[in-house]
């Protein structure tokens, strides 16, 4: 018995040991792959995901479901604080509701006096987390929407509050929510009394620090801080949270959206920017017009063209419809 | 293995530890892609899957071939964010380290075993980071991965003594033999 089993051996050996050397090969190559030439690699990760995560849904969803109604049971047993608590703070909301309304109109025939053109209202779809990244070290969620709802990388991610993070990697179904407090985000913020720019950078830690302040003596802990728009990937003026001081010294941010329980999130549709690729061309002296009468006749249609009550009618329609936004935000609040 | 004689039953065959293997490393996988909230900058829990690997690799390395271990371990490291490729490589290399050795570890008793899984998971990690580092690849903070490490190295014997007592999976006796009535 031991005889014939010491044949195969001799050369089994060594034929394992190739055969790991090759599988250790292909990783390292697929490790090297993924270094060289990252985003072929994460799409085929986003596709993987894509395939294997939806799958799991059936069963995902009973132990959220569990976790959700533990959750439901420890906050009815305080019911009765919360309930009073929740009274006085809807008689601060109205009080607020009436001031952001005043503000709203106030803001809306300032903008019509001074003829500002407004970006294009941004529409969102808004998706269920599915999973998170499970690991320790990527502070990252799972969505329900992907490239079949039309969702792209870099869009902005906001819960009902704020700001929650930005997509990385669509698969079809699927998308990948980095969050802010993810140590690979980094996010251009406006800090708002002061408007002192500063670059909010994720650590894996609850409160992410703010770096790159200008003046930092200009902050005080309870600014709020908003994105800046700054490098055109994020819409400007979007809430992110408030400055806090960490307890290392160093200015923090508390983040506006609930990070505890990210369950429905808005993907936020930025719209292209445009680029500017025309170097300018060479300022000379305008040509003398051969043909005055046609140049007279461009002039007056040109003319026609020109007043701009249209545009101060479009923002008196937006500052309504955000107007009844916030009205509506407030009675769901 | 492929033996006529049927006097094992069905659940004692090592293509039934494989399937159980594959279902315990999902299971583990599904339960940390579980939405529950996580918040971040809470420490780290141990790497049970790799715990599972090592403590059924030093008891019985045919349960494991490198087929299994290597998909396994892949699809964590796409699912997990992980640079793919990378800790598998490093884990089929332990692997195959305590395979070649498993002479030497059927002699050894429960803590020289235990402090030898240590210093290959410390091992792993210091090359991890390594190649992580050589690669220019920015990686976590060096603390969070080695409490990760420890708790790895703290809930080895749990595992060890769950594999022994609901799996019954131990070490091959002294002159046990499989059904083909070869040595183990």
């Amino acid at each position: 018995m031991a005889k014939t089993s010491i044949g195969p051996e001799e050369y089994q050996r060594p034929l394992r040991r190739l055969l790991v050397g090759l599988a250790l090969l292909c990783l390292m190559g697929l490790f090297l792959l993924w270094r060289i030439d990252s985003p072929r690699v994460e799409r085929f990760r986003a596709d993987l995901i894509d395939t294997l995560v939806p799958n799991l849904e059936w069963a995902m969803r009973p132990v959220t479901l569990a976790s959700g109604m533990v959750d439901d049971f420890q906050s009815y047993s305080r019911i009765y604080e919360q309930n009073q608590e929740l009274k006085r703070e809807l008689q601060q909301m109205k009080a607020w509701k009436e001031a952001a309304l005043q503000l709203e109109q106030k803001n809306a025939r300032l903008l019509d006096l001074n003829n500002v053109r407004l970006d294009p209202k941004l529409t969102h779809v808004t998706g269920v987390v599915m999973a998170d990244s499970g690991s320790p070290f990527r502070q990252s969620v799972l969505l329900n929407v992907g490239s079949r709802d039309g969702i792209r990388d870099g869009w902005a991610t906001m819960d009902g509050i704020g700001l929650v993070g930005r997509i990385s990697g669509v698969g079809e179904r699927t998308s990948r929510v980095i969050l802010l407090t993810d140590s690979n985000s980094r996010l251009p913020v406006t800090i708002q009394p002061s408007l002192q720019t500063a670059l909010l950078s994720g650590d894996n830690a609850p409160l992410p620090p703010l770096e790159f302040i200008e003046d930092s003596d200009e902050v005080r802990p309870g600014d709020r801080v908003v994105t800046s728009g700054d490098g055109g990937v994020f819409p400007a003026g979007l809430l992110v949270g408030q400055v806090v001081l960490g307890s290392d010294k160093r200015l923090r941010v508390a983040l506006a959206a609930d990070f505890q329980r990210l369950e429905f999130l808005r993907v936020l549709r930025s719209h292209e920017f445009e680029v500017i690729t025309d170097p300018g061309g060479l300022i000379a002296p305008p040509v003398p017009v051969p043909l005055p009468d046609i140049s007279a006749a461009a002039l007056e249609s040109a003319a026609g063209e020109a007043p701009t009550e249209t545009e101060g009618g479009d923002v008196e329609a937006l500052g309504s419809g955000l107007a009844e936004g916030a009205d509506a935000g407030a009675e769901d609040g | 293995m492929r033996g006529p004689k049927m006097d094992e039953v069905w659940w004692r065959r090592p293509s039934a530890y494989r399937g159980l293997f594959i279902g315990l490393a999902l299971l583990i996988m599904f339960c940390r892609l579980l939405p529950l909230g996580q918040t971040p900058g809470g420490l780290p829990g141990p790497d049970l899957l790799l715990c599972l690997i090592l403590a059924w690799m030093v008891r019985r390395p045919e349960f494991l071939p490198l087929p299994i271990i290597l998909g396994v371990i892949l699809i964590e490291d796409f699912l997990l964010m992980r640079p793919p490729g990378l800790w598998t490589a490093i884990v089929v290399l332990a692997t195959e380290f305590l395979r070649s050795r498993i002479a030497l570890t059927r002699e050894l008793n429960f803590p020289i075993e235990w402090m030898l899984i240590s210093g290959i998971m410390l091992a792993m990690l210091l090359g991890y980071r390594l190649a992580l580092a050589i690669s220019f690849v920015p990686q976590p903070g060096f603390g969070a991965m080695l409490v990760q490490t420890l708790w790895s190295i703290g809930i080895y014997p749990v595992i060890v003594l769950l594999s022994h007592l609901m799996l019954n999976l131990r070490k091959p006796a002294t002159g046990e033999v499989d059904k083909a009535g070869n040595r183990l």
